[in-house]
C-alpha cells in the first residue's frame, strides 16, 4: 500500500515536470537586457534639472577621424561627374540562366524565385546532404559571440560565390563545395558592430575591361570595416583598376568614429553602372552618431559619383577634407534593390540616431526615416519617398529588401510594383515609378501626443489595408502565458504594470511600455519570396513583443549605458538591439523582450513565429498560414525540449520559392530547414542543421542536379548555435 | 504529540510535504494576485490563492476538508479557464495543467488524510 503511494507520487511529480519542458523561449535571463528598471526608477527632467549648455547641440562640423577608422589606410577617393559613368554592360542578374542564382534575391527583381523543378513536393522527402563547406569564421577563444553569418551564396556559371561572416570571399565548386579561390579580407575582430554578418556578394560584368581579361567578371562586397572590395571572379585576385588595388575606403567623409560604429553587411546593388552603398550605424549610441549617408560609386573605377546626405540635400559631393556628412541622420542597413529601367535604387531606411527619442530630429530627417526612398542614380536625389512609420520611436527601421513585381493596373495594363515588408507586419505595395500605393493605404489615428514632454508623436500612422496583416491582434492580459499559473500571473502583472494602448504605444519614463509588434518584426531582413508564375507571396514573421523604458541620464549612467565610442564602453553592457545610452539626448533606453526574465520564456502565448502565403493575383487573400518552427531546441531556462510540437518560434532569415512548387526556409530557432508545399503549406521535408539557419537559403543547378544551400551560421541574438558551415542538399544521384 | 509524529508513515510525510508545496504555490498567487487585482487585472488569482493556501494549511493540520477545498478550487479553476480561453489547449495548458497534477496528488492523499484524521480524533480524544 505504502509503496503504491510512493509510486503514484513519483509518477505524478514526473508528469508535473513535463509542462516545464513544453514551452518555448528565445533568450537567457542573465543577459544585460533582462529587466527594465520599473516605476520610481526614472524621472523626467524639469526646468531645474542641470543640463550642460549646448549639450544637445550638434557637434562642430570639424571632427577629425582617428587612425584605424580607415581600415586599410586607403588614400582619399577621387570623384567623377555622374555623366562620366560608363554605360553598363548587360548583366547576368537581369535574366539569370535557369540554373543560376545571380543576385542576393536571385535576380534584379529580388524575387527569391527559381524556376528549377527537379525537387518537387512528391520527391522532396528524399533530399540528402550533398556536401558542407566550412567558411572558417566563428568566434575564437576569448572573443564574445557576435556571430550571425546571414550569408546567401550566389551561383553564376561554374562558381558558387560567397563571403564568410568576416568578409573573406570565396569561389566554390557548386557540385562538391571544393574551394577554388579565397580572398582574405583581413577584417579585424574589433570592427564587428553588433553582429558579424555578410549577407552576400555581388556579381558584375565590366563594360570597360574586355572579355577574357582579369576583372571582366567581378565579385564585389562591402565589409564590416567600411570598405568596398572588387576581385576577379575567376581568380579572386583584387581588381587593380577598381579604387586602390581593388578597394575603396567608405569611412571617407564620415568624420569621427570608432571601428564597429558603422559597418556594412548587405550586398550593394549596381544600377546603370553606379554601385550604391548604405551602412548600418549602431543603434542607441548617441544623437550625433556618424551619418547615414547613401553613396554611389562608379562600378568600373570605384570613383565617387554622388552622395545623398539627408540634412545637406543639395550637396551631392564628398565633404571637403576635415569635414563630414551630416551626423545622426537615418541610416539604412537593409539590402537595397536596384531598378535599371527607371534608374532608381530603392533604399529601405531606418531611424535617425537615438531611436527612441525624436525631439532632436530635423524635418528633413522626419520626412525620410523608416521609409522607402527611391534615389535617382544619375543625381543622388530622391525621386519619391514613401514613409511606413511617422516619427518612429519604436526601432521600426525597415530590415527587409523590397521585391519588385508586376501588378495588374486599373485599365488592364501592367504596373511596375514594389513590395515593401515592414517590422510592423504591414506590407506596402507601391507603384515604383511614383511611390504611390497600388493597394490602399489609410492614415489612421495613433496615440498622441505621447508621454515625453517636448517630443510629441504623430497623430496618425499609415496602414496597408489592402494586404493581410502579418501580426496577431493587440495583446490582452489573458494572452499572457507561462508554464504554470504563477509565471502566467507574473506576466499578467508585467502586462498591467506597463503602459499599453496597442500598436504605437508611445515611449514612457515613469513606467515601462509594451511594444508590439516588436523590433524583430513582423518581417525582418529575411524579406519575402514571390513566385511570379503562381502569384504567391511567401512571408515569414515574428510575434515578439518588447518591454521597454526610457531612463533619465542619471539612471542611464547608473546602469552603465555608454556609447560605443566612449573610452569606458563595456561591449557586454549594451549593443544595437538592447539597452542604449542615447548620449546627447535627455534619456537612455532599456529594451528587453516581453518575457519572464526568470524562465526566459516569452510572456505572450505562442506562436512566436509564423509563415504565410498570400495570393497576389486573386485579391491578396491568405492561402495558408502556419506557425513556423518546433519546440525541439527551445524551452524554459534555455533547455531544449526535443518536442516535435510546432509552437512557432521567433525567426530570422527568409524563404525561397521554386518552379517545383516548393518553399525552402530555415529561419526558425529550432535549427531546421524545411521544404513546404507552396500551394498547401504542408511541410514535406525537414532536416536538422549543424547551427542556426538564420540566413536566406538559395537553390541552383549544376551538372543537371538541383541543389539547395543554406548557411547554418547561427545567430547570437536568436541564441542559436553558431557554425561556419554552408550545408547543401540535393536528391540522390540517379544510378547509371 | 511527539510520539504521534514519530510514528508517521512515509505516505503521511508525503502528504504533509504536499501541503507545504500547496501553501508555497498558493502564497505567490495571493500576493501577486492582490497586486494584479489592484491594477485592474483579473481577480481570479487572489481569490483562488486564498482558497489554495487555506486548503494547504488544513491538509497540514491533517484535515480532510483541506483536500476537498483544494479540489473545489481546482474545479473553479477549470471553469474560469474555460471562461477565459475556451477550449484552446494552448491557453488551457498554463491555467489547468499544473493545478490538475497537484489535484491528482491531493486525491491520492485523501485515504491518508482519512486515516490521519481518524487517528488524530482518537489520539486527541485520549489526551
Amino acid at each position: 500500500m505504502r509503496r503504491s503511494y510512493l509510486f503514484a507520487t513519483v509518477a505524478s511529480l514526473t508528469l508535473a515536470c513535463t509542462p516545464l519542458l513544453a514551452h518555448a523561449q528565445f533568450a537567457k535571463p542573465d543577459e544585460p537586457t533582462a529587466a527594465v528598471p520599473g516605476p520610481g526608477n526614472a524621472h523626467e527632467p524639469t526646468a531645474e534639472t542641470p543640463v550642460e549648455k549646448g549639450f544637445f547641440a550638434p557637434p562642430s562640423p570639424f571632427a577629425p577621424q582617428k587612425a584605424g577608422v580607415n581600415a586599410a589606410n586607403l588614400p582619399d577617393n577621387p570623384a567623377i561627374d555622374p555623366a562620366e559613368v560608363p554605360q553598363m554592360a548587360p548583366q547576368e542578374s537581369a535574366d539569370p540562366a535557369r540554373g543560376d542564382w545571380v543576385a542576393y534575391g536571385r535576380d534584379d527583381h529580388q524575387t527569391r524565385y527559381s524556376p528549377l523543378d527537379q525537387i518537387t513536393p512528391e520527391n522532396a522527402s528524399q533530399l540528402k546532404q550533398a556536401f558542407v563547406y566550412h567558411t572558417g569564421s566563428y568566434p575564437r577563444a576569448g572573443q564574445a559571440n557576435k556571430w550571425a553569418a546571414e550569408t546567401t551564396p550566389i551561383k553564376v556559371g561554374d562558381g558558387l560565390y560567397m563571403c564568410s561572416a568576416m568578409n573573406d570571399m570565396m569561389k566554390l565548386d557548386p557540385t562538391n563545395g571544393h574551394e577554388i579561390w579565397r580572398y582574405n579580407a583581413g577584417v579585424k575582430y574589433h570592427s564587428i558592430p553588433y553582429t558579424a554578418a555578410c549577407k552576400g556578394v555581388v556579381y558584375y560584368t565590366s563594360s570597360t575591361i574586355p572579355e577574357g581579361q582579369p576583372c571582366h567578371h567581378r565579385i564585389l562586397e562591402s565589409t564590416l570595416d567600411m570598405r568596398l572590395i572588387a576581385v576577379d571572379a575567376d581568380t579572386g585576385k583584387a581588381c587593380s583598376t577598381f579604387g586602390f588595388n581593388g578597394q575603396i575606403n567608405l569611412m571617407q567623409g564620415m568624420g569621427e568614429s570608432v571601428p564597429g560604429f558603422v559597418s556594412m553587411t548587405t550586398p550593394p546593388p549596381i544600377v546603370n553602372g553606379v554601385i550604391v552603398v548604405n551602412h548600418e550605424v549602431l543603434d542607441g549610441q548617441r544623437r550625433w552618431a556618424p551619418s547615414g549617408v547613401i553613396r554611389g560609386y562608379d562600378a568600373e573605377s570605384g570613383k565617387f559619383v554622388w552622395a545623398w546626405d539627408v540634412n545637406n540635400p543639395d550637396n551631392h559631393n564628398q565633404p571637403e577634407p576635415g569635414k563630414h556628412y551630416s551626423r545622426g541622420t537615418p541610416n539604412s542597413w537593409a539590402a537595397m534593390t536596384g531598378d535599371n529601367a527607371l534608374g532608381l535604387v530603392y533604399v529601405p531606411t531606418g531611424n535617425s540616431a537615438s531611436d527612441y527619442y525624436s525631439a532632436l530630429r530635423s524635418p528633413a530627417e522626419n520626412a525620410v526615416s523608416s521609409a522607402v526612398v527611391a534615389i535617382d542614380v544619375k543625381t543622388g536625389s530622391p525621386r519619391w519617398v514613401f514613409q511606413t512609420v511617422h516619427k518612429d520611436v519604436w526601432d521600426y527601421d525597415i530590415g527587409s529588401q523590397a521585391t519588385l513585381m508586376d501588378m495588374p493596373g486599373p485599365n488592364g495594363d501592367t504596373v511596375p510594383a514594389l513590395i515593401m515588408p515592414t517590422k510592423r507586419g504591414q506590407t506596402f505595395v507601391l507603384d515604383r515609378r511614383t511611390g504611390k500605393p497600388i493597394l490602399p493605404v489609410e492614415e489612421r489615428p495613433a496615440p498622441s501626443p505621447g508621454m515625453v514632454a517636448g517630443d510629441p508623436r504623430s497623430p496618425t500612422q499609415p496602414w496597408s489595408v489592402g494586404m493581410p496583416e502579418l501580426r496577431v491582434p493587440d495583446l490582452k492580459e489573458s494572452d499572457m502565458w507561462g508554464m504554470s499559473p504563477i509565471d502566467q500571473l507574473f506576466c499578467r502583472l508585467k502586462f498591467r504594470r506597463a503602459n499599453y494602448v496597442g500598436e504605437f504605444t508611445p515611449p514612457s519614463i515613469d513606467k515601462p511600455w509594451i511594444e508590439y509588434p516588436g523590433y524583430n518584426g513582423g518581417s525582418d531582413w529575411g524579406s519575402m519570396s514571390y513566385d511570379p508564375k503562381s502569384g504567391i507571396l511567401i512571408a515569414n514573421w515574428n510575434v515578439t513583443p518588447m518591454y521597454d523604458q526610457l531612463v533619465d541620464r542619471k539612471k542611464a549612467d547608473k546602469l552603465g549605458l555608454l556609447p560605443v565610442d566612449s573610452p569606458n564602453f563595456n561591449p557586454k553592457g549594451g549593443g544595437a538591439e538592447g539597452n542604449g545610452a542615447m548620449s546627447e539626448t535627455p534619456y537612455g533606453i532599456v529594451v528587453t523582450p516581453f518575457w519572464d526574465q526568470y524562465t526566459g520564456m516569452m510572456c505572450n502565448k505562442p506562436p512566436y513565429g509564423m509563415i504565410t502565403a498570400i495570393d497576389m493575383k486573386h485579391g491578396q487573400k491568405v492561402l495558408w498560414q502556419h506557425p513556423l518552427g518546433t519546440a525541439r531546441a527551445n524551452g524554459p531556462w534555455g533547455l531544449p525540449t526535443f518536442l516535435p510540437w510546432t509552437i512557432g518560434t521567433p525567426n530570422n532569415g527568409g524563404s525561397v520559392v521554386t518552379g517545383g512548387g516548393l518553399v525552402f526556409i530555415a529561419a526558425a530557432t529550432d535549427n531546421q530547414i524545411r521544404a513546404i508545399d507552396e500551394h498547401t503549406g504542408k511541410v514535406v521535408w525537414s532536416a536538422v542543421l549543424p547551427g542556426g539557419g538564420q540566413a536566406n537559403p538559395m537553390t541552383y543547378e549544376a551538372n543537371g542536379r538541383q541543389y539547395v544551400a543554406i548557411m547554418a551560421g547561427g545567430h547570437h541574438f536568436m541564441m542559436t548555435p553558431v557554425s561556419d558551415q554552408l550545408v547543401v542538399y540535393a536528391l540522390p544521384e540517379k544510378k547509371g | 504529540m511527539s510520539n504521534n509524529f514519530g510514528s508517521r508513515k512515509p505516505a503521511e510525510w508525503l502528504t504533509l510535504a504536499l501541503a507545504i508545496v500547496i501553501i508555497l504555490l498558493g502564497l505567490p498567487m495571493v500576493i501577486m494576485g492582490a497586486q494584479l487585482a489592484m491594477l485592474g487585472g483579473s481577480d481570479y488569482y487572489v481569490i483562488c490563492g486564498i482558497v489554495v493556501v487555506a486548503a494547504g494549511v488544513l491538509i497540514l493540520m491533517s484535515r480532510l476538508l483541506g483536500a476537498f477545498l483544494y479540489l473545489a478550487a481546482l474545479a473553479g479553476t477549470w471553469l474560469w479557464a474555460f471562461y477565459e480561453v475556451g477550449v484552446d489547449p494552448v491557453g488551457l495548458l498554463p491555467r489547468v495543467f499544473g493545478p490538475t497534477i497537484l489535484g491528482i496528488l491531493v486525491v491520492c492523499a485523501i485515504p491518508v488524510l482519512r486515516r490521519m484524521e481518524a487517528r488524530r480524533t482518537t489520539v486527541g480524544g485520549a489526551i
